[in-house]
């Protein structure tokens, strides 16, 4: 991800940072936060309008230019309904999506051979460049590269691998937004499935490798979990293939394991200290301790968890009901001891 | 002794047996998934839940057997508490395990091959074998496969209260293991009914 490897030098970010900044009404916005003036909102929304005159479904199907690429512009679609509901909602396009893209036709990423040599005497344009997620959320991704690093993604992919492969920034939400688990979950377990349950997504990562890697069957390498489908419906892969978060900044680590090292141990969640409550349910947890003697009462709304949702009065009762027919039996049997020794006594 | 009576068909004493087994290993393996802790001396939570499923599997298949062999048997009609002086005789029997027994005083309704069990007996099995078990083993089944519980009960997961009636339901079949056993002991002599459990021969 536009981490570590990825950085550019010092000067271009300071370019496309200007550039950025001098974007109208992109530059009207406090840098990563949408905003909140209604004089500002009508301008983003303006700005935003005039690129989703060509950047949606719709607009795909009857282009408003005929000079248009739109095999090219296929790849370059946007829901404005799931746009709307993102994390990002409410932002410029250009405050990410730089240079050259505030023109049209859109400049040349940097890098990107020129499709025919310019004029001599053209005007120089800025390249059309995206903004990598860190120029505005430095300080998580200072804290997640780390972490990154380590994941089996990257490790396998490189550079191919980036924040967006998983998060779309156009549609990802956050989880303390969203504070659902039901729909964290089905958010969270559609990135990854985008990938592990789609053969030409796959191809299109797993391909590169050398020797190439074929998609695992999902559910086959799943075969060992009780219940498998209820798991996915229920928590995130990320419950056991990511290792416990090390700061509570980071719900969950980004150090995505494969199946050799993600965790097998069913008492991390199945338990009364439940890894669930600092992971999934960390929103809705401590709002919730414990309600009606049930341990984790936050979880129940969603799933029984065994082991994690039980009731501590009906583990009294129950407890009490065992421990009180062992000591009559106990007590029974040393009357009918005693009985017989007395009656043995008698006897002789 | 004094006198043997043949009670028990085989077909009895192996369910009997076979129920017994999966009985305490279903007791053990529950409890290590239910109070599952990694600090407690109990069966690792994966192995516990596959060796409960598969006998819990085992016990709906016994139950089932047990069921049809009594109806084709006949032995169903043992079960069914007979109303004339019914009441007497559980205050008899209470009477015996309270007080008589104490004294060494002969069983009130010793077994025969018409009337195997006494009152009590008649109507605690009936209760443990056709109202408690068919809970358990449907509770236990839907459990196994959460798709046939409800989606929702009250605001929570719909397996909530499927949960809660197994645990309960399985509690009470532990508690009545357990005085179960015990009464075992109180036949002619102390191992005379475990032995009847064996070779089918009752000593009297």
């Amino acid at each position: 991800m536009f981490i570590g490897p990825h950085r550019r030098p010092l000067g271009v970010a300071v370019f496309l940072l200007t550039a950025a900044l001098m974007a109208w009404p992109a530059a009207a916005q406090t840098k990563g936060a949408a905003p909140k003036d209604p004089e500002t909102v009508e301008m983003v929304s303006k700005s935003n309008a005039e690129c989703l005159g060509c950047h949606t479904q719709e607009a795909l199907k009857k282009p408003p230019r005929p000079d248009m690429d739109l095999a090219k512009l296929g790849e370059a679609l946007t829901d404005p309904g799931l746009y709307d509901a993102s994390a990002h909602a409410g932002m410029a396009c250009k405050t990410c999506h730089v240079g050259g893209y505030r023109e049209y036709p859109h400049a040349a990423p940097a890098g990107a051979p020129p499709a025919g040599a310019p004029p001599a005497n053209a005007p120089k344009i800025a390249k059309a460049e995206t903004l990598q997620c860190d120029e505005c959320h430095a300080q998580l991704t200072f804290r997640i590269d780390a972490q990154v690093e380590k994941s089996v993604h990257s490790k396998n992919l490189k550079d191919a691998f980036t924040c967006s492969t998983c998060h779309d920034p156009h549609v990802y939400k956050t989880a303390a937004k969203l504070v659902e688990p039901v729909k964290i979950v089905a958010q969270d377990n559609g990135m990854c499935l985008d990938c592990h349950d789609n053969d030409v997504r796959f191809a299109k990562f797993g391909g590169t490798l050398t020797p190439k890697k074929a998609r695992p069957d999902i559910d086959a390498i799943h075969m060992w979990l009780p219940n498998a489908k209820r798991h996915w419906e229920s928590v995130r892969c990320i419950e056991c293939h990511t290792p416990p978060a090390t700061t509570r900044q980071l719900a969950v680590s980004h150090e995505v394991l494969n199946k050799e090292k993600a965790e097998r141990n069913c008492v991390t969640c199945h338990t009364q200290n439940t890894a669930l409550r600092t992971r999934l349910y960390r929103y809705t947890a401590e709002t919730q301790a414990q309600q009606a003697g049930f341990l984790n009462s936050a979880l129940l709304g969603n799933a029984y968890v065994i082991g994690a949702t039980r009731n501590t009065y009906l583990d009294l009762l129950g407890l009490g009901l065992i421990g009180l027919t062992i000591a009559g039996v106990g007590g029974h049997a040393a009357i009918r001891i005693l009985g017989a020794l007395v009656r043995r006594g008698r006897k002789q | 002794m004094s006198h043997r009576i043949y009670l028990l068909p085989p077909w009895i004493r192996i369910w009997h047996w076979t129920n017994a087994l999966l009985i305490i290993t279903l007791t053990i393996t529950g409890a290590s998934v239910h109070f599952a802790d990694p600090n407690l001396p109990m069966v690792p939570f994966e192995l516990a839940t596959q060796i409960h499923n598969i006998a819990g599997l085992a016990l709906t298949a016994a139950y089932v057997f047990f069921v049809v062999a009594n109806i084709v048997s006949g032995n169903w009609w043992q079960y069914v508490p007979k109303p004339q002086g019914f009441l007497t005789r559980c205050l008899r029997q209470m009477r015996f395990y309270a007080w008589g027994i104490f004294r060494g005083e002969p069983h009130p309704y010793p077994p025969t091959p018409e009337a195997n069990f006494n009152a009590l007996q008649q109507i605690v099995y009936w209760f443990v074998m056709y109202i408690l078990m068919p809970l358990l083993l449907v509770t236990g089944l839907v459990f196994l496969w959460p798709e046939f519980a409800p989606k929702s009960v009250f605001g929570m997961d719909g397996l909530l209260p499927v949960a809660v009636l197994h645990y309960l339901v399985g509690l009470v079949i532990v508690a009545f293991m357990v005085a179960h056993i015990y009464l075992g002991t109180t036949g002619h002599t102390v191992t005379s009914l475990f032995r009847m459990m064996v070779t089918g021969w009752h000593e009297g």
